[in-house]
């Protein structure tokens, strides 16, 4: 199924995807996307490699089983994002800095805890979508043996 | 010994724990008691208030001092426990985390000041509890006695939530300081004492729900110590301590205590005198106890509230040594447990005797123990309400008096057993000689002990009360009492020997047609519910859709016809600029006519992923970008783990599947599920399109916000800061979906 011609392409467009995910990720603030979206990219372009060449050509090319274990960090992180306001006495994501005040910039992204809020998201959607995929792939390989 | 180290550092961890969790309550309490005070939910007025007052010490220092006698007799017992098992030392951990998460959250439960506080703790204990009992839980006994515990405790726990609630709802506070302060005279405060009453005689074991406690003799006796004496079964009444300035204002309340714990004293006395394992004995005796207790309360006086604070004191002393002196005998007689067979172990246990003899006698209120005490207080009490409750002391205490003769006599006294003695470690006799010793001193010198129970008055009375406990050698009532309750006590035993058959058959009568017969029919009709709901609902998936559209359906239904009706539904014009729109919802339309054609499953799927397709084309024509972004990238994943999924499933049961709709009743019955689900939403939908200004505000105002959140983009700044609480809750199902996927693909591993 899988051919020369899949695999090269699946090779090539395997950065492209991960850079458009990233921009749909640090680009929300500005314009479409999120973390959510980049997320789901960001899988769909891991997703493309297990199609082109099986489960254990990934595994050795990608760091795919620590993908889901970041996918439940990044969970703990929003977690920890969500309540750290709290340990100041503030309501549950009071995002810093605040409005009106001042914001650090990195080019024209502007560096507030609502991005890395996104961040964590993104983490945990991609990780949630590449452990499914491998379970499956797994799953499959399984059953055809 | 290598396998036993790490086990000896738990025990000693756990018992540091224990003394310095003991040590530091003693400490604030002797510097005036102590508050922490944070504020939780300011909107409910809910707080994080615990406070160190007299109940609070009193019932505090109960649980860390009586759980440190109970870590230090644990340390031998429970090697040798898992031992008889064949179970490994590890299991230990479970054994020690439990009962410190136990004592925690009883002591939370004794400092907590805010209602939902209390009933957050009150929960803590019964999960730790259902634990403990079900420690063995290899044995489907120790399992079904959990579960009863759990359940009878659990659900009148329920009662509890609904009382703060009741009071919360005519008060707007959970602060009990400020309940106590606001509540006036009337139903809702005699409703919610009523619930919170309930609630508290199931976790003391009270007639009527007192079927529990000796069913979860079960556990293993370090549990039956420290749960059943001095913490679970206590809780009860120390909810009956903290909240009776609600229920001393309503009489009725404060005499169905009178009644229940009376009846307690006298069924708990009763089938106390008939059982033959020693474990059963005290767990009978053990709700006849706190049955005084209730009874003390509910005679609504300041001697009752301070007798009922020495009471608890000197029980939980006396009973947890008991439930160890058991526990020992059994060990060193190799498992014996029946009355009948023990015999004439005082001249081979002297010290476990002598020890335990301290204990019975507090239990029994001879004079020199710290129960003597006790009981005065409580003949006090009961004298002061009237001669009938006299009467009824007399008669509770007389019934104590016979079966600790008949537990203690039955054990020590008596031909000796043949049988012989494996030698005791000194960590299971040492715990008893020290509550022993503890009871004795109280009975020479009462004055801490009464400081304590007289400040836990204090407490609950809301004014400093006076106890009053001293020897008089005189032939004052209390004594006469006393002394009668002795005397009838001997007769009762005499009694009882020779009668046992009568109170056999009592004891019989009440097991098949009391309250525990209730407890069964109504777990049996539960399951029998819920098998049959079940059947109904998962036959297959399509049923399981239907149960799921089917009462949705109806309930928005019924809201559509009997709800408010503003604006009503209009229908609106269509412009030129809407045509592509228009266009593209129509093809929707059709697609979505089209998904009930196919019968091959991935057909099917293909169908419903087009559909989305097609409706992200149309967010996207309706000026949503972000929308249409995530529809898109979710519909094309999706689509791609369908098909993996549908490669996992076998063949024939996807032919199987495909063919069940052409059969039967279900030819008619699926379709018109369909559609009249499908009639409610869209009836549903253009309701609310009907009335679109308020939506259409939030919206802007979400938009001007944006800039302060320093985003441009509002979707976003509405994803990650707006609404950001959403999200976290949403992306927190993503994981669990990981983990569920995972978990169902790996048959139950999580990688």
């Amino acid at each position: 199924m899988s051919t020369a011609l899949t695999q090269m392409v699946a090779r090539l467009l395997l950065a492209p995807i991960l850079l458009v995910a990233l921009a749909v990720l640090v680009k929300g603030y500005a314009s479409v996307g999120d973390g959510f979206a980049a997320g789901v990219i960001a899988a769909l372009g891991i997703l493309l490699q297990y199609l082109a060449f099986g489960r254990e050509e990934v595994e050795r090319l990608l760091p795919v089983r620590l993908i889901p274990a970041a996918g439940f960090a990044g969970l703990v992180g929003a977690l920890a994002l969500a309540a750290w306001p709290l340990l100041r006495g503030e309501p549950l994501f009071t995002h810093l800095p605040r409005a009106g005040s001042e914001v650090t910039k990195l080019g024209t992204l502007e560096l507030t805890s609502a991005i890395a809020f996104d961040l964590t998201v993104f983490v945990l959607v991609l990780g949630a979508a590449v452990g499914i995929v491998h379970a499956i792939a797994r799953e499959s390989e399984e059953g055809e043996t | 010994m290598l396998a036993r180290s790490p086990s000896r550092g738990l025990a000693a961890l756990a018992l540091v724990a224990a003394v310095v969790g003991f040590a530091a309550a003693a400490w604030i309490w002797s510097e005036g008691g102590g508050a922490v005070d944070v504020p939780w939910s300011p909107s409910l007025d809910a707080r994080l208030h615990f406070r160190l007052d007299g109940l609070a010490a009193l019932y505090s220092l109960i649980a860390t001092g009586v759980g440190a006698a109970v870590v230090l007799y644990s340390w031998r017992y429970l090697p040798l426990h898992l031992s008889h098992q064949d179970r490994p030392g590890r299991d230990q951990v479970r054994f020690y985390a439990l009962l410190l998460l136990f004592m925690v959250s009883m002591v939370g439960l004794a400092t907590a000041q805010d209602l939902l506080l209390v009933f957050v703790f009150w929960d803590l204990t019964a999960v730790a509890s259902y634990f403990l009992i079900a420690y063995d839980r290899h044995e489907g006994e120790s399992r079904w006695a959990a579960l009863m515990a759990l359940l009878v405790t659990g659900i009148t726990g329920a009662l509890l939530l609904i009382a703060a609630l009741v009071l919360h709802a005519e008060l707007g506070t959970f602060s009990l300081p400020e309940i106590f302060a606001r509540a006036r005279p009337g139903s809702t405060l005699t409703v919610a004492s009523a619930l919170i009453a309930v609630a508290a005689f199931a976790k003391s074991a009270q007639v009527p729900f007192h079927f529990w406690l000796p069913r979860a003799m079960s556990a293993p006796t370090p549990v039956s110590a420290y749960l059943h004496s001095a913490a679970m079964v206590a809780a009860g009444v120390l909810l009956i301590g903290r909240a009776y300035p609600l229920l001393e204002r309503s009489a009725p309340v404060l005499d169905a205590m009178v009644a229940v714990g009376f009846a307690s004293m006298l069924v708990g006395g009763v089938l106390a005198l008939t059982r033959d394992r020693l474990k059963q004995i005290l767990a009978y005796s053990t709700f006849a106890q706190y049955g005084y207790v209730v009874f003390m309360y509910g005679l609504g006086s300041a001697t009752g509230a301070v007798g009922a604070g020495l009471y608890v004191l000197a029980h939980a002393l006396a009973k947890s040594a008991l439930f160890l002196t058991a526990g020992s005998v059994t060990e060193a007689t190799g498992g014996e447990q029946r009355l009948s067979e023990l015999g004439g172990l005082a001249r081979r246990l002297p010290v476990l005797a002598a020890a335990s003899a301290a204990a019975a006698a507090a239990v029994a209120a001879l004079p020199l123990t710290l129960g003597f005490f006790a009981d005065e207080l409580f003949f006090k009490a009961a004298l002061e309400r009237g001669w009938p409750f006299a009467a009824m002391a007399v008669a509770g205490a007389a019934l104590t008096f016979a079966y600790l003769g008949r537990l203690w006599g039955g054990v020590f006294l008596g031909p000796p057993s043949a049988a012989q003695l494996r030698p005791l470690p000194w960590q299971m006799v040492a715990p008893i000689a020290a509550l022993a010793l503890l009871l004795v001193a109280g009975g020479v010198v009462v004055a801490p002990f009464e400081d304590l129970a007289e400040a836990a008055g204090a407490s609950s009375l809301g004014a400093p009360a006076k106890g009053g406990a001293a020897y008089h050698l005189d032939a004052r009532p209390e004594n006469l009492m006393a002394l009668s309750s002795y005397g009838l006590g001997t007769l009762a035993l005499l009694y009882a020997a020779a009668s046992d058959r009568v109170l056999r058959a009592l004891a019989t009568a009440g097991a098949r047609f009391g309250p525990e017969r209730l407890y069964g029919e109504g777990l049996a009709f539960l399951n029998r519910l819920s098998d049959r709901v079940h059947e109904l609902e998962v036959r297959d998936l399509r049923s399981r859709v239907a149960a799921v559209l089917v009462p949705a359906g109806g309930l928005v239904a019924l809201a559509l016809v009997a709800g408010p009706r503003s604006g009503g539904y209009r229908v609106g014009s269509l412009t030129g600029d809407d045509v592509a729109l228009a266009l593209v919802l129509a093809f929707s339309m059709l697609i979505a006519l089209a998904t009930t054609i196919p019968r091959n499953h991935v057909t099917l799927f293909l169908a419903l992923s087009a559909l989305g397709f097609a409706l992200a084309v149309a967010y996207a024509f309706f000026g949503g970008p972000d929308v249409a972004l995530v529809a898109v990238l979710v519909e094309t994943l999706f689509a791609l783990l369908f098909l993996g999924v549908f490669s996992l499933l076998p063949s024939e049961v996807l032919r199987r599947e495909a063919a069940l709709s052409t059969r039967g009743s279900r030819r008619w019955r699926d379709p018109l599920v369909g559609v009249l689900s499908g009639a409610v939403v869209f009836v549903l939908v253009w309701s609310t399109l009907s009335v679109p200004a308020r939506g259409r505000a939030v919206g802007e105002e979400h938009v001007r916000l944006a800039s302060d959140a320093h985003a441009k983009d509002a979707v976003t700044a509405i994803l990650a800061d707006f609404r950001a609480l959403d999200t976290l809750v949403e992306v927190s199902v993503v994981a669990v979906g990981l983990a569920g996927v995972v978990s169902l693909l790996r048959r139950g591993r999580l990688w």
